[in-house]
């Protein structure tokens, strides 16, 4: 049913002027042979199992970067449930001038920014080193691995407390590995003042470090 | 002068050469900064996200699609359909329009014939580009050529050719029967929601 809808990428209602891109024709290889582009177009025409793996293919970076802003667990899963619910809803607006990734980063760090108040963030900014047992510790001893959990609720304490953009732009540069453009797209402001914000968030986890 | 930030952020993550900054080797200032950028860059880099449960993945999945089957079970907000009115997606935007056209050539068709006096058979008007097959030449043997409420049916569907006729399942073959014939499965369950909807609402 993919010709059911406009033919053209993006559509008509929330098309920019310039420049559309060709709606992929019909496609009706498997699912997961489809590229970005035909799986999108596959989850317009309403096929089924199209949008699941999409999640499939995300659900954990996603959940990363949700987690990366909040801390904890629980947060992070609602959240990203949210995130793909959003991407679901605003599917037809993805121009496919980034990659999905890019686009449902861009989704999550406005959920995380406006979703989470600051208050829940610190009050549930760390989990008891007992629920981390899915991480890997063959190569540590236990005392390095408590070590290394401290450090590592401490940073993650330290970058919690950084002002919005700058704790968005160091999750999104340091863990995602997104390019300061794509930083810049997704948090609407230039490479400029990416950069700055980057600086400027490693220049506060210091000092938060050392008040710590 | 000293570096700037966007320096300093280039040379620590390493997009930039610290040999093309010749200030760095004799500013202490500039190197210790640095020097702390990196470190706070590796302290950073080193805090993993804990690995969930390997049964999370899937919960979350199932979580995803229990919320975006409640979304599509709501059609105003299904994927498609904001812009559109429920039939439209139903048909698609450009048989829609065919089918509004249509139907209001029907309609005035039966309308002038139930209120002329036998006027001669005529022809559909030339600036009609349905032809007559794809309306029913009984509806339209009584309708008079200069009437006025023949321009407004000719304005209607100047822009309706034969091919879009049939998306909308109203060419000579498309009888109603022929119409959901063609309906794919999404439709179909589509369509008998709405009917559903609509048999509810009426207290059938």
């Amino acid at each position: 049913m993919a010709g059911t809808f406009p033919g053209s990428w993006p559509t008509a209602d929330t098309a920019p002027p310039a420049a559309p891109r060709p709606m992929p024709a019909a496609d009706d290889r498997p699912l997961d042979q489809l590229d970005e582009p035909g799986l999108v177009g596959a989850c317009l025409a309403q096929r089924a199992g199209a949008f699941d793996l999409i999640v499939e293919r995300h659900r954990r970076a996603v959940y990363q970067l949700c987690y990366r802003f909040v801390g904890n667990h629980e947060d992070a899963s609602d959240l990203s449930q949210d995130v793909f619910l959003r991407a679901y809803r605003g599917l037809r607006s993805f121009r496919g001038q980034s990659t999905l990734a890019t686009w449902l980063y861009r989704i999550g760090v406005n959920v995380c920014l406006n979703r989470v108040s600051a208050k829940t963030t610190l009050g549930k900014l760390t989990e008891p080193i007992e629920e981390k047992q899915f991480v890997d510790a063959r190569a540590e001893s236990p005392s390095e691995l408590m070590l290394k959990d401290e450090r590592a609720a401490r940073v993650r304490a330290a970058i919690a407390q950084l002002p919005r953009k700058q704790r968005a732009t160091l999750i999104l540069r340091t863990y995602h590995e997104m390019s300061h453009q794509e930083i810049a797209d997704a948090l609407g402001s230039s490479v400029g003042a990416v950069k700055a914000n980057f600086f400027h968030a490693l220049g506060n986890l210091k000092k938060l470090l050392a008040e710590g | 002068m000293h570096l700037n930030t966007e320096e300093l952020v280039d040379i620590a993550e390493g997009t930039r050469a610290e040999a093309s900054m010749p200030h760095l080797a004799a500013c202490e200032p500039c190197r210790a900064q640095l020097r702390d950028l990196r470190a706070m860059l590796s302290a950073a880099q080193e805090v993993e996200v804990p690995e969930p449960s390997p049964l999370f993945w899937d919960h979350l999945s199932a979580r995803v699609g229990q919320a975006v089957a409640s979304e599509a079970a709501d059609p105003a907000r299904l994927i498609g359909s904001r812009s559109l009115s429920t039939w439209s997606w139903l048909f698609g935007a450009r048989a829609f329009q065919a089918s509004v056209a249509v139907a209001a050539v029907v309609l005035i068709a039966v309308a002038l014939g139930t209120r002329t006096s036998a006027p001669p058979p005529l022809p559909a008007p030339a600036s009609m580009s349905i032809s007559d097959a794809s309306v029913p030449a009984e509806l339209l043997s009584d309708v008079a050529t200069d009437d006025a409420s023949l321009t407004l049916v000719a304005s209607l569907t100047d822009q309706v050719d034969l091919e879009t006729a049939r998306e909308a399942g109203l060419a000579p073959r498309g009888s109603a029967d022929h119409a959901v014939a063609h309906l794919s499965d999404s439709e179909l369950r589509e369509l008998g929601r709405l009917l559903k909807e609509e048999l509810a609402r009426s207290g059938a």
